[in-house]
């Protein structure tokens, strides 16, 4: 919001983000990296239509972009300024084509009539869902869901095989569809579902139950649609939202898989969830990830591609916290003061790049930002870096008073944290420690 | 941030050409497409204190909610709102009123709001969310300069009297 303010005078202020930041080097080896096209949205979206970017215009003096149909219609019908920080553009002539960035969509996403008409394909599902007709279905619905799971709860209790699992899952299940007394709320964990069922197929597997013969399935096609966002996504929406239609049996494999997973809330509940799930909790992908993260534990590295087929339907369904996406950080990222004092092998070998100046989005968590800080070092140092610390696990602190370090749990998106210690309105402050372990 | 402005102003300056329908404007396919996004994003975001959905079916009008912020004179109350879109939206800003009766400095006791943003400071990056969230940080701080309630901008300097009028206030319009 701040950049909506009127710049009058042509100073440039530069934050210190801006003044430290360096190029990044070209990667010239094999190394991957892995970038998730729901971090790469919100730079390929016009703002105005809020559609991927067609025939893109830049402002040459603050080089915001659009489509041209967009800003050539906004400057036809309102004040002569740029719609994103209201810099004065007097006419076309402040506007120039960019056919690099246009390119550069293309190589994104090769088949724009592929994307758009899954764009379609998924709002008009949404429509379905959020229309005053689905709600009175989505009620009946639940109602005659509710009625039929409520023997079958009794006997798996009663049988008590796997109990814990069947009957606990039924009567979530039971909660869910009474509880959608609006069907946006049935909507929201119909995605999130699907996101669940996704991340657990290993889980839903082995409960072993004769219903979960579906969910494997569709836990399949999001899992290996990795490959490919459109694929992963057109595997998974309908999947999602049909669940919602469709019968019985769908709708309580669907409840086993939750319940063998976290709170698939993970996205729309700010409120913090214990940390020690961090091995099964769903993550969003970080934004750099190389190859050679497969050092890493195999679980870990198992949690890469899930994480990574995660993000390609978020961005597909057009992700759930989008606008969170637009609301970027500024971090400094210094070493732990007592901690990681001078004499710190690490520190030694990074010299004057200990301090860190990081732009991110707002939504990333502190677990994000410790995997990054570790990933980037690593790259920075390369050989130069003792093989002990190659991918260390870092503590993530925030100093709300000089003086002050408050440790920070990984699952803190870094909104909360600048919410609930920083506030002012300059740079957040964080430190860095080895994690002990 | 938000300046907030007299609409009569606003319209004697020339302003006339938002919400004028006759706008050049896009086919209305695309102006619901971008309510749909914004609906899908703000239903995904659940946002703390405002929420929007819209009226019926027709996409173009749309009821929104705001609660007061807290620390304000305006806490723990409830605002229900109307969003009209012109078919030139996102390039002109939707009509924005409050429905749940509002005493409040920049809020007349039709419910017309008078808020920059609305009027000759509105970008086409604004949306349902951003307008929410603006007149939720006006009613903490209200532009006493050019109030449409005279009455409310006067008695604002004394919060104890304003909040025991407020209650008053509600407490008659419970019906509303």
């Amino acid at each position: 919001m701040a950049s909506l303010e009127p710049t009058q005078n042509k100073t440039w202020d530069l934050s210190l983000y801006e003044l430290q930041r360096k190029p990044q080097e070209i990667i010239t080896d094999n190394t991957e990296i892995a970038v998730s096209p729901r971090s790469l949205h919100s730079e390929l979206m016009c703002p105005i239509c809020l559609d991927m970017l067609k025939k893109t215009m830049t402002t040459k003096e603050c080089l915001h972009r659009f489509c041209s149909d967009c800003i050539v219609t906004a400057l036809r019908s309102g004040n002569k300024e740029c719609p994103t920080c209201r810099k004065k553009l007097v006419s076309k002539r402040s506007l120039r084509a960019d056919p690099n960035f246009d390119l550069l969509i293309s190589k994104i996403y090769p088949s724009r009539e592929e994307y758009e008409a899954l764009q379609e394909k998924v709002m008009a599902k949404f429509n379905q869902t959020q229309s005053q007709q689905a709600l009175v279905n989505s009620i009946n619905e639940g109602i005659k869901l509710q009625s039929q799971n409520r023997p079958q709860r009794f006997r798996t209790n009663k049988g008590g095989n796997g109990g814990g699992g069947g009957g606990g899952g039924a009567s979530s299940g039971g909660n869910n569809n009474t509880g959608s007394g609006a069907a946006s709320t049935r909507a929201g964990s119909n995605a999130v579902h699907a996101h669940d069922t996704a991340s657990n197929d290993s889980n839903s597997n082995t409960n072993g139950t004769e219903t979960s013969a579906p969910t494997a399935t569709t836990a399949a096609a999001a899992g290996t649609g990795a490959s490919a966002a459109a694929a992963a996504a057109s595997g998974t929406m309908p999947a999602a939202t049909s669940a919602g239609t469709s019968g019985a049996s769908t709708s309580s494999s669907r409840m086993q898989v939750d319940d063998a997973s976290n709170p698939p809330s993970v996205r729309s509940t700010p409120s913090p969830v214990p940390s020690n799930s961090s091995s099964t909790k769903p993550k969003r992908a970080m934004s750099v990830m190389t190859s050679e993260r497969s050092e890493e534990s195999e679980s870990d590295s198992q949690m890469d591609c899930r994480t990574e087929g995660d993000s390609n339907i978020d961005t597909e369904g057009e992700g759930n916290g989008e606008l969170g996406i637009n609301d970027e950080i500024e971090l400094v990222f210094k070493p732990h003061p007592t901690e990681m004092s001078a004499d710190n092998q690490l520190i030694r070998a990074l010299k004057d790049n200990c301090i860190r100046y990081i732009k991110t989005t707002a939504n990333a968590t502190v677990d994000h930002l410790s995997k990054y800080l570790a990933m980037r070092l690593t790259l920075d140092l390369g050989d130069d870096l003792p093989e002990a610390c190659r991918l260390l696990n870092f503590c993530i602190y925030v100093a709300p008073q000089p003086q002050q370090l408050v440790i920070l749990n990984g699952n803190q998106t870094l909104h909360q944290v600048n919410d609930r210690f920083w506030k002012v309105n300059k740079p957040m402050e964080m430190y860095y420690s080895w994690k002990k372990t | 941030m938000a300046q907030n402005i007299s609409p009569e102003q606003s319209g004697a300056g020339g302003s006339s050409k938002h919400n004028d329908d006759s706008l050049p404007v896009k086919d209305n396919h695309a102006v619901s497409k971008r309510l749909h996004k914004e609906l899908m994003n703000l239903m995904m975001a659940n946002e703390k204190g405002i929420s929007a959905f819209p009226d019926g079916e027709n996409i173009f009008k749309w009821v929104g909610t705001i609660a007061g912020p807290i620390n304000t004179v305006y806490a723990s109350q409830t605002y229900r709102l109307s969003l009209d879109f012109p078919n030139s939206y996102p390039y002109a800003a939707p009509v924005v009123k409050f429905l749940t009766p509002c005493f409040h400095p920049n809020v007349d006791l039709q419910g017309a709001i008078c808020l920059d943003i609305l009027k000759d400071k509105w970008s086409a990056l604004y949306d349902v969310r951003t307008i929410l969230l603006s007149i939720q940080s006006l009613l903490g701080e209200p532009n006493n300069e050019s109030p449409l309630n005279a009455q409310a901008a006067m008695m604002w300097n004394d919060q104890n009297e304003y909040k025991k009028y407020l209650d008053s206030f509600y407490e008659k319009h419970k019906d509303t």
